[in-house]
């Protein structure tokens, strides 16, 4: 079942400039959603659009089965959200910005203790969020996010500004989370390789518009169908007519020659032909597309 | 109604040691601490006026003075500043507005806590002005306590008419503060419009300046020459100045396309 989804959303901040271009997004109920692109390429509006922090113009939002503009209170109730910067009161403590969030959401005061906890920020006393680090502002927004036990978790970019270990630690409390209370997870980030570890969906934007969007499992499919073969030798033309004589397609690519993925045998048979009409072969490369170039190739397309 | 108690006592919260909150209670006791430090130094005068009949009403005159020309309306452009803005230095509107609550319940209960801080502050100025009273009389020797009793219904009735006469002040400071993101640009305009009041009151039309209420209140009630007291209820005017901004803003607030 579809936990949320947009159709045909558009957005334009000025007559000319269309930040949205029929984004349709689909996520479904328990899985974590990786929302990828470069910066600028329309996450962020598309998170706030879907949070109700921008006007819709165009298109329709649906959350947990819901148009969202007619069922905000009651839609808002169930999200967690931390979106860009982390949004913080800095003349409050850790717990009395959690205190400001319970007062609203009207949940037990445990849930602000168990929220400081999974955060690691527990031992933060009556230090001023102000005086936090990045991280320890992240992880206090994360904090923030979870304090309603939400069913829709939507965080935007949450690794911006923790260190390596940091960005593990959220990972695997993301994870653990979605394991454990089966929360839907949405995950917006620039880099790829942050979250491939972590998300079962993917949805790939770029200059607002949707290039990619599946299961991570097409994803890899695609970097599986993208494996080649690069071939250094004496003489690249001779060794594409070659090629083509064993029936398969192959170019010429910064003075080496790229041909799909082959089997051990047919790369063997493929050294004894270049071999027997005399080019030399200097180097016969295996290059495997890792996720990070298939979405960067995605992009660039 | 119980989202707006939520949202209300989250609102409270926010206020803890912002210097709104510290504002409130130096404004207050501001008046009070000069006319008790004035008293205590000039203490050989303190017998004959503490004797006076008219001991209350000219205490309570003289404590006003400043309050109702500088300290009620600077105050009711600072608080009301600080507190809104208080989202924008925090980057918080976008937490905000991502809450379970409707924006008619945002924006109440914002703005409800700003009346409920200028309510404190006169509260607070009261006390002071009760205490400027009676801490001489403690201290110095020979002071008689004041012989009549106070006329609280009169102080009462002057307090909600300088109330009154702040909201205007108010409603266009919480309009200014909520749509611009620079604090300097609701404090500006406030600060302006407030020279600008003062400049109007020798004016004959001075009250259709929003910021001159609480100046005419006080000056109509004895030193007339200074000012052309205007012939119009300006209680009244108040009002609808701050009906007329409040539902402005509050337009302006719904139809914003980004919140946050």
């Amino acid at each position: 079942m579809s936990c949320l989804e947009t159709i045909d959303l558009v957005h334009h901040y000025s007559p000319i400039e269309k930040v949205l271009d029929h984004v349709n997004i689909q996520v479904e109920e328990g899985s974590i959603y990786g929302f990828l692109g470069p910066n600028g390429a329309g996450k962020t509006t598309t998170l706030k659009l879907i949070l109700g922090l921008l006007k819709r113009q165009q298109g329709s939002i649906t959350v947990f089965g819901r148009p969202f503009e007619s069922n905000r209170v009651a839609i808002l109730k169930k999200i967690g959200s931390l979106v860009e910067t982390p949004s913080l009161y800095g003349h409050l403590t850790a717990y009395e910005n959690l205190s400001v969030l319970r007062k609203v959401y009207q949940c037990p005061k445990e849930n602000i203790h168990t929220a400081l906890d999974v955060v690691g920020l527990s031992h933060t006393g009556g230090k001023k969020a102000g005086q936090f680090s990045l991280g320890m502002k992240q992880r206090l927004s994360i904090a923030m996010a979870l304090l309603n036990d939400p069913s829709l978790l939507i965080l935007d970019e949450p690794t911006n500004g923790l260190d390596p270990n940091g960005m593990i630690e959220i990972r695997e409390l993301l994870r653990q989370l979605n394991k454990n209370t089966g929360v839907t997870i949405i995950i917006s980030s620039h880099l790829l390789a942050e979250i491939e570890k972590l998300v079962t969906d993917v949805g790939i934007i770029h200059k607002g518009r949707i290039m990619f969007q599946g299961a991570l499992q097409e994803l890899k499919m695609k970097q599986q169908q993208l494996q080649s073969i690069a071939l250094q030798t004496s003489n690249n033309v001779m060794a594409t007519e070659v090629i083509s004589k064993m029936r398969l397609t192959s170019h010429i690519e910064n003075n080496r020659v790229i041909l799909p993925a082959l089997i051990k045998d047919q790369i063997a048979l493929l050294n004894r032909e270049l071999v027997n009409i005399g080019v030399d072969v200097y180097e016969i490369r295996h290059v495997s597309n890792d996720l990070e170039s298939i979405f960067m190739d995605i992009i660039n397309n | 109604m119980v989202s707006f108690v939520n949202s209300f006592q989250a609102e409270l919260l926010k206020t803890k040691r912002t210097i709104a909150f510290w504002m409130v209670i130096s404004g207050a006791f501001f008046t009070p601490v000069i006319v008790t430090t004035a008293r205590l130094i000039q203490h050989q005068t303190l017998p004959k006026l503490y004797a006076s009949p008219e001991f209350w009403i000219s205490h309570w005159r003289s404590s006003w003075e400043s309050m109702a020309l500088f300290l009620l309306p600077l105050g009711g452009i600072m608080i009301t500043s600080l507190i809104t803005q208080l989202e924008y230095r925090n980057n918080t509107w976008k937490q905000l507005h991502t809450l379970p609550l409707s924006f008619t319940t945002i924006f109440i209960s914002k703005l409800s806590i700003i009346i409920v801080m200028v309510l404190a502050y006169l509260l607070l100025f009261n006390v002071g002005i009760y205490l400027s009273a009676v801490i001489p009389y403690l201290i110095v020797g020979d002071v008689p306590y004041p012989r009549l009793n106070a006329p609280f219904h009169f102080f009462l009735q002057q307090d909600l008419y300088y109330f009154v006469d702040c909201l205007p002040i108010i409603a266009l400071q919480y309009l200014l503060s909520l749509h611009y993101k620079n604090f300097l640009v609701p404090t500006g305009i406030g600060f302006l419009l407030w020279v600008g009041s003062l400049a109007s009151l020798s004016w004959k039309y001075g009250y259709f300046v929003p910021y001159t209420y609480d100046m005419y209140t006080y000056l109509k009630s004895g030193v007339v020459n200074k000012a052309v007291i205007p012939e119009v209820n300006i209680h009244w005017l108040a009002i609808l100045y701050f009906i007329a901004f409040t539902m402005c803003n509050y337009v302006l607030y719904l139809t914003k396309n980004a919140k946050g």
